[in-house]
């Protein structure tokens, strides 16, 4: 089970609101008494673990199980399921009991759907005629927090339901999430939003505020300002590979639940083929100094820390030392499991990243993001096809390449379409389908408006010093991603200077104020002149809650951290998201699969 | 009409899949290439179904050929690999000239193929 991020240096208190979540799972566990036998979907394992420990949920008398369709082996007379809104996973529960009953077992059930109930589900239990045996609740977990600036809603099939199957309950999920923040920290005065999806959850939001309201009575709110952004709007910067650590991280070998799973080979140990787990958050000092760097400095960094370690390990067996000393040292030597590990870790990066075809596809990223030759692009990718490349690496190319070029000609759309056909098989015309829905690849309708947006944001920075970055675009080396370029002016001015840009850009934008004019003082703020009024007030400066809908990159959270540590940056900005995603984790869901 | 067709075609390989009577569904796709032929943006989607009916037909004839079942459900560009593979030269030139591969993917394919099977001499040769 990962290690539960440590979230005491939060810009505000995310830890209280991964207690109350801690505490509603408990209240639920101790109104059934006795022994019990917790089963969880899947899915939810992962958010469970990043709340709440297994030792503690022993301590309660629980026996833990995952739910598969496999029958239930328990002593216990109680079994109690947590559950996502899944029909499948229903169906799951249904076998298990009549298992059960087939063998004369009588047993007490306990239904929890996480978040809420779901009609479809509980009719599947009717027509298994199973449902008058459960007690039925809901376990209101909307949102667990991955570090100390990071909230994930774990939504991972939104985007695509949102885009493809019209479906938006997903929506829901997140205005509830943020309504039930607001309850904790304050009605958010500011809201700025940009994309379909956002403006959707903003005026969800809103009715919400209505039918439930937030007191706005109370203290100054500790969130200044709401900052919507949907995936749509900005599909380029996903789809180019992070260079950042963390970001390479994910790409290569995939960070789940805030932990990497690897060869334990790979981490120094001897035996072959065994996993180790990794946990990957702030509460790691080394990792947290690290994560944000441009991945060519960190393996600088983790060098010099390893030579001055040596250096230090010389001095101490050559020279007689005072007690203080030796106590310096060994408080160092403390450090060296985490520098062991980062090691082994950059240099398994290291070996994957140097080879050709890693350093040929940045290039063509790159190629593509500037727009410099079409021809070149279109046989790179074409080339890829032919030699049935992994084809979520394909669609990633492909994916940038249409967005850029608002969508392909339609001669060489079709033909690309019957190559993906011929060399990864007909089903997937259904992924291909998908894709054309949401829009990421697609016929050319009108001509590509990129060219302006890249130049009017200032997206490809040419002299990007990795080392000593002074703007975002290190995480790229060298390009700066849209998003965090608009969450810049946002923060910064608004949406009015830039409206021209945005009008560009896939989806409507809005700004709205709420709380009424009371809230004068902190809407200045906003404009710059008067946020020492705020931090004069508070002792503290004002947050900003950026929402990603659809999900959000390593490597844009890294930009953001970078924004918020500038010098003349007043506010902390924690970053709200359906799921942690890369470029191939975003188009799973996408792409059919056929079982 | 636009949703059903799109459906039709993307939920009929599921229907059928693993079951060893392959006429159905070879029928489903060309009812789906009909139902796409009706309207004229479908078009190319009217085409691959008919080239999938197509492939699935050949594919069933050289599982019964070759007494292995190993052909159905896989790619064009694999199903000419695997015959390569095999030593089967001609039924891989029929595939390539049936669907019309182009010779750029062609050249990539035998190279990889003859690669696997390390005929090398064929690989110099061609």
């Amino acid at each position: 089970m990962a290690q539960i991020p440590n979230l005491d240096n939060a810009p505000i208190n995310l830890a209280s609101l991964r207690e109350q979540s801690q505490k509603e799972l408990l209240t639920i566990l101790k109104n059934i008494r006795g022994k019990k036998c917790l089963v969880i979907d899947p899915k939810l394992s992962g958010s469970l673990s990043l709340i709440v420990q297994t030792a503690l949920l022993k301590e309660h008398g629980v026996e833990l199980r995952h739910l598969s369709a496999e029958p239930l082996q328990t002593e216990c007379t109680k079994l109690v399921y947590l559950v996502s809104d899944q029909l499948a996973t229903t169906r799951h529960i249904s076998l298990h009991i009549h298992d059960n009953t087939s063998k004369g077992l009588q047993k007490e059930y306990y239904l929890y759907f996480v978040p809420r109930r779901s009609v479809a589900c509980e009719q599947i239990l009717k027509e298994e005629k199973v449902h008058d045996l459960f007690t039925i609740g809901e376990y209101p977990l909307y949102m667990v927090p991955l570090d100390e600036d990071v909230i994930s809603f774990e939504l991972d099939f939104a985007y695509k339901e949102c885009l493809v199957d019209a479906d938006t309950s997903s929506l829901w999920h997140i205005a509830k999430a943020i309504h039930r923040l607001e309850f904790s920290f304050g009605l958010i005065p500011n809201v700025r939003a940009k994309g379909k999806a956002s403006l959707d959850v903003a005026e969800i939001l809103d009715r919400m505020q209505t039918e439930e309201p937030v007191n706005i009575d109370n203290v100054l709110p500790d969130i200044n300002t709401l900052i919507l952004l949907d995936r749509e709007v900005d599909m380029i910067t996903p789809m180019c590979t992070q260079l950042t650590y963390e970001g390479l991280l994910d790409e290569l070998l995939h960070v789940n639940d805030g932990a990497v799973e690897l060869d334990a080979s790979i981490m120094g140990a001897q035996q072959e083929g065994k996993k180790v787990k990794v946990p990957l958050n702030s509460s790691d000092k080394l990792l947290k100094e690290t994560r944000d760097l441009n991945f060519e400095v960190v393996v600088q960094v983790l060098r010099q820390k390893a030579t001055s370690m040596k250096q230090d390990y010389t001095d101490i067996t050559t020279n007689n030392q005072t007690v203080s000393e030796l106590k310096d040292f060994v408080k160092k030597l403390n450090s060296l499991p985490e520098m062991t590990r980062h090691i082994n870790l950059a240099q398994h990066l290291s070996t994957l990243t140097s080879k050709p075809s890693f350093l040929g596809r940045l290039d063509m990223e790159h190629t593509i993001v500037e727009s410099e030759s079409y021809d070149i692009s279109f046989e790179y990718i074409e080339e890829m096809i032919h030699k049935q490349e992994p084809l979520a690496s394909v669609l990633r190319l492909l994916i940038l390449f249409s967005v850029t070029n608002s969508g392909l000609p339609k001669r060489n759309y079709d033909y690309l379409r019957r190559e993906i056909l011929h060399s990864y098989g007909f089903e997937h015309m259904a992924t291909l389908n998908n894709l054309e829905k949401a829009g990421f690849f697609r016929k050319q309708e009108m001509r590509s408006n990129w060219l302006t947006v890249k130049r009017a944001l200032r997206l490809v920075v040419e002299d990007t010093d990795t080392a000593n970055p002074n703007d975002i675009s290190y995480v790229f080396s060298g390009y700066a991603p849209l998003s965090v370029r608009l969450i810049q002016q946002a923060i910064r001015s608004g949406w009015r200077p830039i409206e021209e840009i945005l009008k560009l850009l896939p989806g409507p934008h809005f700004e709205t104020k709420r709380g009424g004019l009371s809230r004068a003082s902190s809407l200045e703020s906003l404009t710059g002149g008067s946020a020492n009024v705020d931090k004069a007030a508070s002792g503290r400066r004002s947050v900003v809650l950026v929402v990603f809908i659809g999900g959000v990159t390593f490597a844009e959270i890294s930009a953001l951290r970078f924004l918020s540590s500038q010098e003349l940056m007043e506010y902390d900005i924690i970053i709200a998201t359906t799921k942690v995603v890369n470029g191939q984790t975003l188009l799973d869901p996408f792409v059919e699969k056929l079982s | 009409l636009l949703w059903k067709e799109s459906w039709e075609l993307s939920k009929n390989p599921m229907a059928s899949r693993g079951s060893p009577l392959h006429g159905p569904r070879i029928k489903l796709v060309e009812k789906a290439r009909d139902l796409f032929a009706e309207t004229k943006e479908h078009n190319f989607e009217s085409k691959a179904a008919e080239e999938h009916a197509k492939l699935l037909r050949m594919q069933h004839e050289l599982e019964v050929s070759t007494k292995q079942a190993i052909f159905v459900d896989s790619s064009i560009s694999d199903t000419i690999r695997t015959c390569i593979v095999l030593g089967n030269h001609r039924a891989a030139m029929k595939v390539k000239t049936e669907f019309k591969v182009s010779e750029k993917r062609w050249y990539w394919l035998k190279v990889f193929a003859l690669a696997t099977i390390r005929d090398w001499d064929a690989l110099e040769k061609f």
